[in-house]
């Protein structure tokens, strides 16, 4: 079993990858099964398999065979040639992406290669250096940490994140309680959000990003600190999510979780 | 109604910070227990004492506050109620601060003009709420800024208060007012003082607004 990396390593060179991007591949599939304290071949299976899985969901991400799917909504985000620039170094240049209602988008690659920043981009809170962004005028975004001010209770938050989206505080601490649920959660009302642990106070990011309705969510690696069952509830409230017709566009490093979407942007091949 | 929240809230977090609070009143309580014996100078070190507690506070508070606010911005917040709010919290509580030391040097002291006593401690209170938003939004770690009050409000004690020194920091129109509360004198010394803690309220305050502003902005996009 030790030898899973090199044998799914050698199984990608063998299917065509480049030798760089296949050793990181391998690497970061290997640091995942850590994450979850199991052998990389309890966790993906034989890793000759894995990988011509993997190869496949790369290359062919948009086709998600065998689930029900409802028909694609409207433009909510829109990027042609976007790059960006600090200074002298490019981060990233030339991406396109182009995400509907009712879909799903991951921005893969690996550490440093922009995709926080892309994100970030598309919220509107960093300007790109070139190309052209279109965007729906209502969007959520989940920040990978931070984004929770530390002194306040989940219903504090729902008040201050409601008010900046014009609703009343019974209103919004009922509807923060109410997407509390949906994650199998339910907020404490004195717990203030640096007493939670990283997991609840990521649940708490969710709801906030979620609170006014967007019609575009932005989530950078959300699901930081969830244990399995919070995991797997997590999907099911993108695929909700999805299905109410919103556009969802998810910064992720788990690489099993691309079977699930529907477009996925590798800023790593860049 | 979105300031007012943030206000409240922004109260409600410093009132929970019990330690950091109870340093923050305690503060002026030692500089005023040190010169105790002479009137005007216990009132002055006091009053300087409520102006750094309350920017550092302020400071704390900016800073804490930093990763909220560009997500309560794409919510919908407007930068000048997130400001506002955030500054309404903070002059709140420098003002609950500065009127609890006035009725004690009121009991524990013989002052001349004890409304202007009054009046020294709250412009040190007022202007220090948004001179320590500015020094956050300048300087976005705790210990550089919190070292940079530390050095203005050196500067402002050791200055000769009728050099230009003096008069270019901001708390100069606390010792102005206090002057006259202390020792008596023209009652343009209190104008004086007013004139300079509005000036220098209007530009700390416009300050911290204009950077935020830059800081907070969203890019617009068109829509698909």
């Amino acid at each position: 079993m030790t030898d899973w990396p090199a044998a799914f390593e050698a199984e990608l060179l063998r299917l065509g990858v480049q030798p760089g991007r296949a050793r990181r591949l391998a690497d970061e599939t290997t640091q995942q099964a850590a994450e979850t304290a199991g052998a990389p071949g309890e966790v993906f299976g034989p890793a000759h398999l894995y990988a011509r899985h993997l190869v496949a969901e790369l290359s062919a991400p948009a086709a998600a065979p065998g689930r029900t799917r409802f028909e694609a909504g409207p433009v909510m985000l829109s990027l042609a040639g976007v790059g960006k620039r600090y200074r002298r170094q490019t981060v990233f240049s030339g991406v396109d992406l182009t995400v509907r209602g009712g879909e799903v988008a991951a921005i893969v690659g690996a550490n440093g290669c922009g995709k926080s920043t892309l994100l970030r981009i598309c919220a509107g809170l960093t300007r790109p250096s070139a190309g052209t962004v279109k965007r729906t005028p209502r969007v959520g975004l989940v920040p990978q940490d931070g984004g929770t001010a530390g002194w306040l209770t989940a219903e504090e938050h729902f008040t201050l994140f409601g008010s900046a989206a014009g609703l009343v505080s019974g209103r919004a601490r009922s509807t923060g309680v109410h997407l509390a649920t949906r994650l199998a959660w339910r907020p404490a009302r004195q717990q203030r959000a640096q007493q939670m642990s990283g997991g609840t106070r990521q649940k708490l990011n969710l709801v906030l990003g979620e609170l006014h309705a967007p019609d575009l969510l932005l989530l950078d690696e959300p699901y930081q600190g969830f244990d399995q069952g919070t995991y797997v509830d997590f999907w099911q409230q993108v695929f909700a999510w999805r299905d109410a017709g919103r556009a969802i566009v998810v910064v992720t490093h788990l690489l099993h979780d691309l079977q699930n979407v529907d477009h996925v942007l590798d800023l790593g091949e860049r | 109604m979105t300031t007012l929240v943030v206000a409240s809230l922004s109260a409600r977090e410093v009132g929970r910070r019990w330690v950091a609070l109870a340093l923050v009143v305690a503060l002026p309580f030692w500089f005023y227990l040190v010169r105790r014996d002479a009137t005007g100078q216990s009132l002055r070190m006091l009053t300087l004492g409520i102006g750094w507690a309350i920017s550092t506070l302020t400071l704390f508070v900016v800073n804490a506050s930093r990763g909220v606010d560009p997500r309560l911005r794409l919510t919908g917040a407007s930068v000048i109620s997130i400001i506002g709010g955030r500054l309404l919290a903070m002059t709140g509580v420098g003002v609950g601060l500065a009127l609890g030391y006035w009725v004690l040097t009121v009991v524990d002291q013989e002052v001349r003009h004890p409304w202007a006593a009054a009046l020294m401690m709250l412009l040190s209170a007022v202007v220090a709420a948004p001179f320590g938003s500015l020094i956050g939004a300048l300087l976005p770690r705790e210990l550089e800024g919190a070292l940079a009050l530390l050095s203005v409000v050196a500067v402002q004690m050791l200055a000769d208060p009728a050099g230009l020194t003096a008069k270019l920091m901001p708390f100069w129109s606390t010792r102005e007012v206090g002057t006259y509360a202390v020792d008596g004198g023209p009652t343009t010394m209190v104008w004086h003082g007013l004139a300079h803690a509005g000036a220098t309220w209007l530009l700390c305050a416009g300050a911290t607004l204009a950077i935020f502003h830059w800081r907070l902005r969203l890019v617009r996009y068109p829509e698909p």
